[in-house]
């Protein structure tokens, strides 16, 4: 029977707590989680050694300054961590770190990885508006019932995979009516208990509600093809539409968790023309673009990412102009998993497609 | 503005797009030059882009005067020209601004303008990308009465305090709208290449300059006052660790501002390369030796970092601002920094392109106050007790 870490305390107060004893114990030696920065409301990830400065953690806010995942990839690229380090991430950070880990740039050597049952993220720009905390009661209400909170990001809005896997730790979120008042901490392996043995609380057997998580997932479901209806985005959509505005700063790559390039073709001066190439443009066509070139890149990117993409629609929110590109991401990296059978994040063992021959497959492409 | 400047009429009707456009249409004709670069609208589309074109593609799709700077002119120069010079004779059709960061591009050997004619154009200010993201249609509206000289709030912070949106010594040639008659435009060269143009086109140097010359002079009287007096409060914001660190606390780290800053100039930024990965224990160092780490971590070192590399040619462009997600005010205190920094040199970027950057140029007496103090610091250090 799995083990649940039960508590009559409000869950963040309580995952406070439980981060203080592995800190105070000597169990880790460092926690990895959001903290507040600055006095305009903002959240950054931070490695946290000093329980005093514990203080400051938010750990379950709703907000998400970076992927995670890019963040512990930095931190354990040139060496695996070398003391052990408790992490709180979210299921989609949680994925794109399994995907990292299979192309090699971290290690989870050492972490302790806990998540939640997510109940989604505001857009940056609503924290950059100061305004984020007085969303915070509804946002938890919508969490308890199970309900997808007003104005998150679309891209959570529509996000179906907000259980997350691989995690040692996942706290209860969503759907617990109690969120305020109990505190439930699953222990999904052998190593979560020998971390969470000697806290306060008490260890009751349970499993995360299916019923409520499959309530919240067709809602999500519904709200996905609603949002894409809005776009007109579908099955064979064209995807220059969306890039017209794009100004190529190419923060989508940066942020992206799983932009794996060391370093990026387009900051490579693999894209660059002597000026002749624009000039026979010019004759060709009557005129020749000559920046931004959105097309090529944004679809290079796609082509780069899309297998291992968890659809964590960091993309959408750093752009500047406002493209959906959470959208194209879901409908292009899903149907390109889809057609691997591959769900990235899902198993660290699951091979990535392209790195795995199989002689049987795409028979038809073969012919 | 010096009395000596001269410059020539081109007589034109219609808007100052449409003028604009008919001069570069008649010097295309009278093959002054064989092209123009110049944000072009896709069509079917809001957007711009800086394109290559002549013709009818010219006279549809440009727009000397977008009312965004959804790409730096600078940039779409480099893209061109960064590996040489091409076969034809392009001009190039810029903000001052862009003439500016052009002209620095061209002193760090990163644009080729030998066969660039740089016009550049008075310019009304550009409006907030964001704004234009949200809505274009409404802001393509307001810039149409910003174009016929209504004052706006509305434009992009460090536009309404710009006292360089007219000829700036970059230039081949200016395009003189303020103050003009609505009968065509000025055309004002600063350089032989410049007066080849009026050469071409049968046009002398005669016209009355006096109209165009005192609407520039007033205008940037008040921008200069409006300048001052913003920076004195902006100044009384930001100075300092603590309101640095807090103006910069929300920085995601996208390094959006560095991609579309027309004069970050290295090819790879030190930031991205292999010299800003570390071992865990490094990290670890760090957090345990401040309670905490925040992550990614540099992210204040990033914008110092780059400050001392672009500050002292900075252009105050202001694109660094509008590409920026958490909407950090990144423009307006690069514009400070950089502002005293280049009157520490006696510097302004772009005034002319044979002015070495003052980084280039050794002088043996300059900074004599700072020699000092190190002077007395070494000296104190020698005898702690003194």
């Amino acid at each position: 029977m799995p083990k649940v870490l039960r508590s009559n305390k409000g869950t963040e107060e309580c995952l406070l707590e439980l981060l203080r004893f592995l800190l105070e114990s000597g169990k880790v030696s460092g926690v990895f989680a959001l903290r507040k920065v600055g006095e305009s409301g903002g959240v950054a990830y931070s490695l946290i050694t000093d329980p005093d400065t514990l203080k400051e953690a938010l750990p379950l806010f709703p907000l998400m300054p970076a992927n995670a995942a890019k963040v512990l990839s930095r931190l354990t690229l040139v060496e695996p961590a070398n003391q052990p380090i408790a992490a709180v991430v979210r299921p989609c950070e949680l994925r794109a770190l399994t995907e990292l880990i299979k192309r090699s740039q971290g290690s989870l050597d050492n972490l302790l990885l806990i998540s939640s049952t997510c109940g989604g993220a505001y857009p940056l720009k609503t924290a950059v508006n100061g305004n984020i905390e007085e969303k915070l009661p509804a946002y938890w209400e919508a969490v308890k019932k199970a309900e997808i909170p007003p104005d998150i990001r679309p891209a959570c809005a529509a996000c179906e995979h907000f259980v997350p896997y691989n995690a040692d730790m996942t706290v209860a979120l969503v759907g617990n009516k109690d969120v305020d008042k109990q505190c439930l901490i699953h222990l999904n392996n052998d190593k979560a208990e020998q971390f969470a043995s000697g806290m306060a609380g008490e260890l009751i057997g349970g499993e995360i509600d299916s019923e409520i998580i499959e309530s919240l997932r067709s809602k999500r479901q519904a709200r996905g093809k609603e949002l894409f209806d809005e776009l007109g985005v579908s099955e064979g959509f064209d995807v220059r539409k969306f890039f017209d505005k794009c100004i190529g700063c190419r923060g989508c790559s940066k942020i992206c968790p799983v932009c794996y390039c060391h370093v990026c073709f387009f900051d490579s001066g693999g894209d660059e023309h002597e000026p002749s190439y624009y000039e026979t443009e010019l004759e060709r066509n009557g005129y020749g673009q000559v920046l931004p070139a959105p097309i090529f890149y944004q679809l290079v990117r796609l082509f780069h990412v899309s297998l291992s993409c968890v659809e964590c629609g960091l993309c959408a929110d750093v752009c500047p102009v406002d493209i959906p590109l959470w959208a194209v991401a879901i409908k292009t990296a899903g149907s390109v998993q889809e057609s691997f059978d591959y769900l990235p994040g899902r198993d660290l063992e699951e091979e990535l497609p392209v790195t795995a021959f199989k002689p049987e497959e795409f028979a038809a492409v073969v012919d | 503005m010096v009395s000596t400047v001269k410059g020539a009429l081109f007589p034109a009707e219609g808007g100052v797009r449409e003028r604009i456009l008919a001069f570069l249409q008649k010097a295309i004709s009278q093959g002054c030059f064989d092209a123009v670069l110049i944000p072009v609208r896709a069509p079917g589309t809001d957007s711009f882009t800086y394109s290559l074109v002549r013709g009818e593609s010219l006279l549809e799709n440009a727009y000397p005067l977008p009312p965004v700077m959804s790409v730096q002119g600078a940039k779409a120069v480099s893209s061109l020209t960064g590996h040489g010079k091409g076969k034809k004779k392009i001009a190039a059709i810029v903000r001052p601004c862009e003439a500016r960061a052009t002209a620095e591009l061209f002193k760090l050997g990163q644009v080729d303008l030998e066969n660039i004619f740089l016009i550049s154009l008075d310019c009304p200010g550009a409006l907030p990308l964001a704004d234009w993201a949200k809505d274009p249609q409404k802001t393509e509206e307001a810039f149409t009465e910003i174009l016929k000289g209504k004052a706006s709030e509305s434009l992009r912070p460090v536009c309404r305090i710009c006292d360089r949106f007219s000829a700036t010594g970059a230039e081949d040639l200016h395009i003189g709208t303020l103050g003009a008659e609505k009968g065509g435009i000025l055309l004002i060269p600063h350089s032989p290449k410049g007066e080849g143009i009026l050469d071409c086109l049968g046009l002398t140097t005669e016209a009355d300059i006096s109209a165009w010359d005192a609407a520039v002079n007033s205008l940037t009287g008040q921008r200069k006052e409006q300048r001052q007096k913003f920076m004195e409060e902006f100044k009384s914001k930001t100075a300092g660790l603590d309101n640095l660190l807090d103006t910069f606390s929300q920085c995601i780290n996208c390094h959006n501002c560095m991609r579309v800053c027309p004069i970050c100039y290295c090819r790879q930024c030190f930031f991205d390369s292999d010299n800003m990965k570390f071992a865990f224990a490094d990290y670890l160092n760090r957090a345990e030796m401040a309670g905490g780490l925040r992550l990614p971590p540099e992210t204040l070192l990033f914008h110092i970092g780059r400050m001392l590399h672009m500050s002292l040619s900075c252009v105050s462009c202001g694109a660094c601002e509008d590409a920026c997600p958490t909407a950090i005010p990144v423009a307006q205190v690069f514009s400070l920094v950089g502002g005293q920094n280049q009157e520490e040199f006696d510097y302004v970027p772009g005034r002319s392109r044979d002015e070495p950057p003052p980084l280039r140029v050794y002088e043996e007496d300059e900074f004599e106050e700072v020699e000092q103090s190190c002077a007395g610091a070494s000296a104190q250090q020698e005898a702690p007790n003194a």
